[in-house]
């Protein structure tokens, strides 16, 4: 952040360094970041309710929100302006404080996340060097707000939602941040901007075909951050079916909100660091990322759009991906939730980090192999995506129906 | 719980495929066309050509080709349907039209009870369906659009069994287009204050109307079914119930047992009702006509018993008249709607039936009614028709 407030500043033809009152300078900057995030946070999410419906109507051959302007895009508007406006109920026999309280903890730990989280080359809050370290330990304050919510609420679903969220979340964690530390292994940093930049532009450049270990590593990061992130199939908090729904059952209006605000804003979340450590975030192919930083003036405004629109493209990517994974899965059980947890993630994360770390002791003595990997697993990659996209056609085929996405909107 | 290396791995591939499998069928389907049909603003087609062709929506009556036989309306359980016939002369008037032909859709249970004996296909159900109406009035398809200028009844062409009905739903289509009008205005304020105590523009003199019914009463103050029905006329006729009776019969029927002498029950008919009652009650105690002209009350009693004298008749026309002009006679006293009621094929038939077969059943033309039924015992045997 200050350092682009400096080039900024340069930029326009002064030197920060002789000001004697830079440090406001930088406190503004920081509090138009914070609000321009915060609010990225806040409609992103709305969007992604919108769309999640669309997906999900299409999905069960329906057709979703379609009347709140073209295709139904104003739909989340109403919704929040109809959440804002209904009345901010807090139980008799609640603990009051804790009650109103819980829904902040959540978005305090949620927005904290963007601090780290890069947008393009330049475009990011703080680049800072413990950055995954950061992210890991900031997304554990959603689990206080979670218990503190289902603890005040002095509802039986309430605190059963939240007992199961700290559980699933709190065990989740050692995968996901297992998985997490072979791209740090790989790159031999903690900064998110640190590790986009050891990968490349093009997929045999990118961590997740670098080696087997990786490949399972971000399936398992991915798995991780659905649990985290609450989702289905690991929806097990909210449980409508069992438990109403979950920590949120008491809670109305805006304070509802921000627990759908939160949810619906990790996707982009968990979408934005899958890309970030296993999918070359911005990385632009063909321009690596030392020459991107000599480039200068309109051409550096073209590839700072252009590395933009191809890190939101992957992250949307997963974001769709999250959405067709939960119209796609049932409810898992919460014994088959901690059995995948401790018996099958944990041991192959943990196995995953050493293969890695010998991995690349070898590719250091004998470079041949590791190009020859990194092409194997891409091919590998490509191969299995056209056979997946056959196999949908063919599903498709199999109905006697064919390939229309424009009609019935 | 030990688990072998094998069975691990197993439960592994288990999941990568039933991944795979389940996630490319999701996929496939976000990639077909939604089956939802978008009702009712954004449909390819009116909603009505994906209805199958027998569904059963609102009745349409043809008058174009509807002879009047009154089948639909006897076959309606529940009366949803009723016709008024008239009688004319054949020559400047049609022999029998339609004053009236509603059905009341609100009421229609779609049976189809009345399609099944239209000789002509001329009432069929339609695959309008959408009965949404800002006045419930509204409901009732009122096919004679003025009573004032009946409609024909459709004469069957001998030997025909094919109708040229119009399209089918056009003409219900057209009568629920006129739903969409506006309900009449809600009285402004200053229009309820002046509407407020000035009598109603009925047309109707309640003092010599009272009169009349009460000259009635006297006369068949005996014969109570009669004094009730003479009443009856006197109350607003819903039903309502506010007298504390059931019914309009209730109340009435109560007054001619001598049972009640309030006259002030019949809260819908108003200070007319309340008045032409007491009229009734003070005659029948009295058995004078208050306020009336003298010879009124002694006409009245003298008028009676001439009218139920029977008067000398000669014998009738069906001894008279020669076979061939008795054929005539009788086939003019029928509807002449060719229902197949009276099961003959035709009017034609039942009369063949009686002047040359020897039919006596004369009861049979349902829709000619009582009228009929009159004339043909007059004309076969001199006499009045036996009540049925």
């Amino acid at each position: 952040m200050q350092s682009f407030l400096d080039s900024l500043i340069k930029n326009a033809g002064h030197d920060p360094a002789t000001w004697p009152w830079t440090q406001f300078v930088y406190l503004a900057g920081m509090g138009a970041a914070a609000f321009i995030v915060i609010n990225f946070a806040a409609i992103t999410a709305g969007i992604f309710s919108w769309a999640e419906r669309r997906v999900a109507a299409r999905m069960q051959s329906r057709v979703g929100p379609n009347r709140v302007g073209p295709g139904g895009f104003l739909q989340w508007v109403a919704d929040a302006v109809k959440l804002l406006l209904k009345e901010d109920l807090v139980p008799a026999e609640a603990d009051s404080v804790l009650f109103r309280a819980a829904p902040y903890f959540m978005m305090v730990g949620f927005a904290c996340v963007f601090v780290t989280l890069p947008f393009s080359h330049r475009l990011i809050v703080a680049d800072m060097n413990v950055g995954i370290f950061f992210i890991i330990a900031v997304t554990a304050l959603i689990v206080v707000g979670i218990i503190m919510s289902g603890w005040s609420s002095n509802s039986k679903w309430s605190l059963f939602g939240a007992i199961r969220s700290a559980a699933q979340i709190i065990s989740y964690e050692i995968p996901g941040g297992m998985a997490l530390m072979v791209p740090v292994l790989l790159a031999g940093t903690l900064s998110t901007q640190g590790i986009i930049r050891a990968q490349g532009g093009l997929p045999w450049q990118w961590f997740i075909f670098d080696n087997p270990a990786a490949t399972a590593a971000f399936f398992i990061f991915f798995i991780s951050a659905l649990a985290e992130g609450n989702r289905t199939p690991f929806d097990l908090p909210e449980a409508e079916s069992e438990l109403v729904s979950g920590y949120n059952t008491e809670y109305s209006g805006m304070r509802f909100s921000y627990f759908f605000l939160v949810e619906w804003g990790n996707m982009w979340v968990m979408s934005a660091l899958a890309t970030t450590m296993f999918l070359g975030g911005w990385q632009i192919p063909f321009l690596s990322a030392d020459e991107f930083d000599k480039l200068t003036g309109g051409l550096a405004v073209l590839a700072e759009v252009g590395s933009l629109a191809i890190f939101a493209a992957k992250t949307l990517f997963f974001v769709f991906v999250v959405m067709w994974l939960r119209w796609t899965l049932p409810r898992i059980r919460v014994d088959q939730m901690m059995n995948m947890c401790w018996k099958y993630l944990v041991p192959i994360s943990f196995a995953g980090v050493l293969f890695v770390a010998v991995w690349m002791l070898i590719v250091h003595a004998a470079p041949w192999l590791g190009v020859a990997m990194r092409v194997a697993l891409t091919a590998g990659g490509g191969a299995l995506l056209a056979m997946f996209v056959m196999r949908t056609l063919k599903n498709i085929r199999d109905t006697g129906d064919k390939f229309d996405f424009t009609s019935n909107w | 719980m030990a688990e072998t290396v094998t069975a691990y791995v197993k439960n592994v591939r288990d999941t990568a495929k039933s991944f795979w499998e389940g996630m490319s069928v999701t996929l496939s389907y976000m990639f077909r066309k939604p089956i939802t049909t978008q009702f009712p603003d954004r449909m390819g087609v009116p909603v009505q050509q994906t209805i199958p062709a027998r569904y059963r929506g609102f009745l349409e009556v043809d008058m174009d080709i509807c002879t009047a036989c009154l089948a639909c309306e006897r076959a309606c359980p529940i009366s949803v349907i009723n016709i008024d016939t008239i009688k004319g002369d054949g020559k400047t008037k049609p022999k029998l039209a339609m004053e009236r032909f509603d059905i009341d859709i609100g009421k229609c249970m779609y049976c189809g009870l009345c399609v099944e004996p239209c000789p002509t296909g001329a009432i069929q159900h339609t695959r309008e369906f959408e009965g949404a109406t800002m006045n419930f009035n509204n409901l009732t398809l009122r096919f004679v659009p003025d009573a004032l200028s009946p409609i024909a009844a459709y004469k069957v062409p001998k030997g025909s069994d094919a109708f040229p009905r119009r399209q089918l739903g056009e003409i219900t289509r057209k009568l629920i287009k006129a739903w969409d009008a506006p309900p009449p205005p809600f009285p402004s304020e200053e229009e309820a204050k002046q509407d407020h105590g000035k009598p109603k523009a009925t047309g109707l003199d309640p003092a010599a109307m009272g009169r009349t019914l009460a000259a009635k009463a006297l006369q068949v103050k005996e014969d109570k079914p009669k004094l009730q029905k003479v009443i009856e006329e006197a109350m607003a006729g819903t039903d309502c119930g506010d007298c504390g009776y059931p019914d309009c019969f209730g109340y009435s029927n109560a007054i001619a047992q001598g049972k009640e002498t309030s006259a002030e029950k019949c809260a819908p008919g108003g200070a007319e009702s309340k008045k032409m009652l007491e009229t009734i009650l003070v005659s029948l105690k009295t058995g004078v006509v208050p306020g009336a002209p003298a010879e009124a009350p002694a006409a009245a009693p003298a008028a009676a018993p001439a009218a139920a004298e029977e008067k000398p008749k000669g014998p009738p026309l069906a001894q008279t008249l020669s076979k061939d002009e008795l054929y005539k006679v009788v086939l003019d006293a029928m509807a002449g709607t060719d229902c197949g009621d009276c099961e003959y094929p035709d009017c034609d038939g039942y009369t063949k039936g009686i002047v040359y077969e020897g039919q006596t059943d004369l009861n049979r033309c349902a829709p000619g009614g009582e009228d009929t039924r009159t004339k043909l015992y007059e004309i076969m045997l001199g006499t009045k028709p036996p009540p049925k």
